[in-house]
């Protein structure tokens, strides 16, 4: 066991978090009996290709728990009653700035994007007339397909080569974070640079994705920075909310930012908030509840009062979302009891499409996890999906023939004419030649008769594909509104394909043909249908989409929607970002411990033996533990040894990695403390100037004399750490675990001497797989 | 929605007009109890048999002086169906094909002129506004209804556009595009006979001009529906009837690069599962406990 525990480089990219992962032993020696099949194992690391079924060693677990320790106690009994009634406001201005920051950022995105892209459809526009007339549309294709290359090439490579985090939707990045997992650089600045500006080159450069998704991770980042009060990256401390540099507040306030997210991008401040309570709710308290609606109504408001300025009507108050569904007419909502099973069945086929675009992307993610991993590669694909993208929807408009005659009120913005009539446009351009939002809409509210059955058909196959290629490259890209824009186009197909059917069979029920007649209601029931399909949520997205489209009477049918699609989804298949969550190995903690697991005990759960310190401990020893670079445990127990015995000692603390820095940092030794008697008191301060980059253990010095000094731990360390006996089982556990939010848990015997400690590694690598209890193996990534 | 506007209209009506002048009004209508409200109902219950018996008695005699519109009234009542059954004559003949806006905005204008006489509240002769007797003074409001009919209509129409600021002429580019038109209609007219390729050819820089033309005044927003009208039926004749639209030529080029963009990714995709290394995980074996050989270890259940 000792030379599995060698130094290796543990990512490619070595970063603080990986550096302070490079951790302690846990496990400190070889001379305990080693299981057989690992014995098996000696000599070198066994390597295996990626898969689902790991856990990798670079996520942490979040602090959630609170350090009661002296300094704790010290610092609330000075704190005044002002002071507590003051932390409550600024609880309240942060949540407000978080809102307000959020929705800029989200205005900031539309306009952008609706300028680049109005420039990029007009020039290929341009071309295209020019070419039609004199021959040489393929030059038409080729200048497409490049503009949406480069803009793809810029988008990607910010992504694939400053932060690779920044890819995807990143909700399901922040659903770990708010599940309690630190996924190291998801909430820095920098992050959501690359983030606003690779969501802006992919929606610009014409990939099937959405910008929304990415809101939300964009509003977790503004939460996390501005609650903070600093920006390490910038290197800028404002002095502000020092008392909220804590795993615990801060959580608190990414889960507001993540609803600011939504609300900003879908118009849904009761929606964001639900999102927060479906993705973190195990951490819940009716205030904090209000103030994320809060934020929530403040995003939406700023993002459409910026909005209305923009659009040239300050003080009309009606863009509330990046996504507008637009308004249904009252008379062609209405739908019948009739039509409910209907619904439900397009719900049904929605889980069954949802769940063949997961099989397919969860293949296509291995395989890129497998060999499309360098950098270069990534932006590569990422351009040669543009590319064919471009040229897809290019041969989808050339070869069709469904032209329709110019509407009134031109809902089409770039209307291309091609071989149509005069005074008539392509219908099939509509759909692709376009931002997928607008043809969302249109998709929704055109009159009936704009699109014919093959054209739509066509364009649900091809989109379904490009959407489940292109969602997991490295741009940062979203993917509700391809999800939305499939399911309305199959679900308007079916629309279409009803109307013709009743008006054949009856002519008699006049009144029921009007209501047949509306295509627009189906697309709608179709897009919810979809997208519940693929990401699997039920009551954010219900709610989200009552709220996008304006109208309650259709809560009803969008809820049976999407429970029938989750029902029949996850029959086949996980939701989208749970299989993109368990690919990346994250050890996610579902709400409950898997069934059948009751057998299990904390005995076989936990890791053993266990590194202690004692209650004042050597310099050496601390520094030797904190350097030794085989293991990645943050927590040591603090024991009070019984004199003379080989035994473990009595638990009497708990201490963290990150305070041991600090305190050898401030090199609080208790010789140096003797002889300088003035010297200033370490206070809770301190740990949160460092908060949340830690540095590593090899950038603190200490020299050889330091080295024999004292430090004691009584003052810093958790004093009451949480603690089960040794037969507690699996699941009493898990359920403490997840409710408390805890990092460590320490498993005492009847004398309460450490015999091990639990982490979220020991419970998340319980899964039920399709022959009972499976386990994972933690591997490096 | 209209039963209810009514409704309240009749309460408003209630409120500010004597009790007399009510008398006017037919309570007894079925539509208007509505939304009934205890003190109309009990006002209808004790209007209702005298109404009754005055319309019965005497449908054609005439109300005492003050009740009846003044004679200048009457005579504004009648000018105003004068232009309008000139108005509607003339819109009728010029529906199809849509010449509205140039035939009849004369006829337009004065009607407007006409109402806008009645529905001043400046007094006139003898100190009589005829806005309130003639306007709003029974449920039906015939001339408002009338009227706002018509102005619905030319207010869709978009002739206002075509038309100069005092809606006395044709606006000058409304002129030349009738010009332009007129040209590409003679143009079509020559060469309607024979080879329709001829035709295109020929016309085409007429009726190109004619639709440069057509898309900067919809740009400018100058368009009224005859325009717009004898555009699409131009169009019309130049794509359907003389199939003057580009063909569809290089299906071979374009089919060619597509294949070729297509291609593309296949060929990454095997390149980089032939040549590139996959990437492998190495397994760490976190330490456990001994376990009591009584509990059946998990790994040995799998293995």
């Amino acid at each position: 066991m000792a030379n599995i525990t060698k130094k290796v480089s543990w990512s490619s990219r070595a970063d603080e978090s990986a550096a302070a992962g490079e951790g302690t032993p846990l496990l400190n020696g070889s001379e305990q009996p080693q299981h057989s099949r690992q014995d098996s194992l000696r000599g070198r690391p066994k390597e295996i290709p990626h898969n689902e079924k790991l856990l990798s060693l670079k996520y942490e677990s979040l602090d959630y728990d609170n350090i009661e320790n002296q300094l704790f106690l010290e610092e609330e009994r000075r704190m005044s009653y002002m002071g507590f009634r003051c932390l409550e406001i600024s609880r309240w201005v942060v949540c407000g700035l978080i809102g307000f920051l959020t929705g800029l950022i989200a205005c900031f995105i539309d306009i952008v994007v609706e300028q680049l892209a109005g420039i990029k459809y007009q020039v290929v526009k341009e071309n295209i007339e020019k070419f039609t007339e004199a021959g040489g549309l393929s030059i038409s294709l080729i200048l497409w397909a490049v503009l949406n290359s480069t803009f793809v090439m810029m988008g990607a490579i910010i992504v694939a080569f400053f932060e690779p985090i920044a890819a995807g939707s990143g909700i399901p990045q922040i659903k770990c974070y708010l599940n309690g997992v630190k996924i190291p650089r998801v909430v820095r600045l920098k992050t959501l640079v690359v983030k606003v500006c690779g969501v802006i080159c992919s929606v610009v450069g014409g990939l099937a994705v959405g910008k929304e998704g990415p809101m939300i991770h964009s509003g977790a980042v503004v939460a996390a920075g501005v609650s903070q009060g600093r920006s390490t990256s910038l290197k800028r401390d404002f002095k502000i909310f020092e008392y909220f540099r804590r795993d615990t507040e801060k959580r608190d306030f990414v889960s507001a930012g993540a609803a600011a997210g939504v609300s900003a991008a879908f118009g849904a401040p009761v929606g964001g908030v639900l999102f927060s309570l479906e993705e973190g709710a195990s951490f819940w308290n009716q205030m904090l509840t209000w103030r994320i609606f809060f934020a929530s109504m403040i995003s939406t408001f700023t993002l459409n009062f910026f909005l209305s300025i923009y659009h040239a009507n300050p003080g009309d108050l009606s863009n509330p979302g990046l996504i507008n569904f637009g308004r249904f007419e009252s008379d062609s909502v209405a739908y019948n009891l009739y039509e409910i099973p209907l619904f439900i069945a397009m719900g049904a086929i929605g889980g069954l499409l949802g769940a063949l675009f997961n099989v397919l992307n969860y293949w296509l993610t291995i395989f890129r996890i497998r060999y499309v991993h360098r950098p270069c590669l990534q932006v590569m694909e990422a351009m040669l999906v543009a590319a064919v993208t471009a040229t897809v929807s290019f041969a989808m408009i050339y070869f069709s023939n469904d032209c329709q005659p110019l509407g009134p009120e031109h809902t089409e913005e770039y209307p291309l004419q091609l071989f149509c009539a005069d005074g008539e446009y392509n219908s099939m351009a509509t759909a692709f030649f376009n931002t997928p939002e607008r043809s969302v809409r249109s998709l929704f509210h055109n009159q009936p008769g704009t699109y014919n059955p093959l054209t739509l058909g066509l364009f649900t196959l091809t989109y379904f594909f490009l959407a489940c290629w292109t969602y997991g490259l490295a741009v940062s890209a979203g993917v509700f509104i391809p999800s939305l824009l499939i399911g309305a186009a199959w679900g308007r197909l079916c629309g279409i394909l009803l109307a013709s059917i009743t008006s054949n069979s009856s002519t008699s029920a006049q009144d029921s043909t009007a209501i047949w007649a509306d295509p627009g209601k189906y697309a709608l029931i179709g897009a919810a249908a979809q997208l519940g399909g693929i990401v699997r949520m039920t009551l954010s997205l219900t709610v989200i989409m009552v709220e996008a489209t304006g109208n309650v009477t259709y809560g009803l049918p969008i809820m049976l929607v999407l429970m029938t699609a989750k029902i029949v989804g996850d029959y086949f298949e996980e939701g989208l970002y749970d299989i993109h969550i368990k690919l990346q190995s994250v050890p996610f903690l579902h709400w409950e411990a898997p069934a059948t697991s009751h057998w299990l005990t904390a005995r076989e759960v936990m890791s053993s033996p266990v590194t202690c310190l004692n209650r004042v401990e050597k310099v050496g020893t601390i520094v030797d533990v904190l350097s030794n670079t085989s293991t990645n445990h943050n927590g040591f127990p603090v024991v009070v040894q019984v004199s003379g015995s080989d035994e473990s000692g009595k638990l009497c603390g708990l201490i963290l990695r990150s305070q041991l820095i600090v305190l050898l940092k401030h090199k609080v030794f208790v010789e140096l403390a003797r002889s300088r008697l003035t010297r200033r008191k370490l206070q809770l301060k301190d740990f949160r100037d460092a908060y949340p980059r830690f540095p590593p253990i090899q950038s603190i010095h200490v020299s050889q004399d330091e080295r024999e000094c004292m430090m004691d731990l009584t003052e810093f360390m958790n004093p009451t750490p949480y603690t089960v006996p040794q037969e507690t089982s699996l699941p009493r556990v898990f359920k403490l675990f997840r409710a408390l939010g805890l990092r460590h848990l320490v498993v005492v015997d009847d004398e309460n001497r450490v015999v091990g400690l639990v982490t979220r590694k020991d419970l998340a690598r319980y899964h039920l797989g399709k022959h009972g209890l499976e386990e994972l193996q933690l591997a490096q990534t | 929605m209209a039963l209810n506007k009514s409704s309240w209209f009749l309460v408003f009506l209630l409120i500010n007009i004597d009790a007399l002048v009510s008398a006017d009004v037919d309570f007894t209508a079925p539509e208007s109890a509505d939304r009934p409200e205890p003190a109309l109902s009990a006002a209808a219950a004790v209007f209702k048999p005298a109404v009754d018996s005055l319309f019965s008695l005497n449908l054609l005699s005439s109300f005492p002086e003050d009740l009846e519109i003044s004679d200048y009234c009457t005579e504004l009542l009648n000018i105003f169906g004068q232009r309008y059954v000139d108005y509607v004559k003339c819109l009728v003949p010029a529906a199809r094909p849509v010449r509205v806006c140039q035939n009849c905005f004369s006829s337009y204008g004065s009607l407007v002129d006409t109402y806008t006489n009645i529905s001043s509240d400046q007094m006139g002769p003898g100190n009589v506004s005829c806005r309130d007797s003639l306007l709003r003074s029974d449920r039906l409001m015939l001339v408002f209804q009338l009227y706002s009919n018509l102005d619905d209509l030319w207010t869709r129409s978009l002739c206002k556009q075509c038309l100069t600021d005092g809606l006395h002429n044709l606006s000058n580019t409304t002129l030349y595009f009738m010009t332009l038109l007129n040209q590409t209609i003679s143009c079509f007219d020559k060469y309607k006979q024979g080879n329709h390729t001829e035709l295109c050819k020929s016309c085409k820089n007429t009726y190109r001009g004619l639709n440069e033309l057509y898309g900067g005044m919809e740009k400018n927003h100058t368009l009224c529906i005859d325009i717009e009208d004898a555009m699409n039926m131009t169009r019309r004749l130049w794509s359907k009837n003389f199939n003057c639209s580009f063909p569809r030529e290089e299906t071979v080029a374009v089919i060619a690069v597509s294949s070729f963009m297509v291609f593309l990714p296949i060929i990454f995709y095997l390149s980089s599962f032939l040549h590139s290394e996959q990437k492998k995980r190495k397994l760490i074996h976190p330490k456990r406990a001994k376990s009591y050989n009584s509990l059946m270890n998990i790994q040995d259940k799998l293995s």
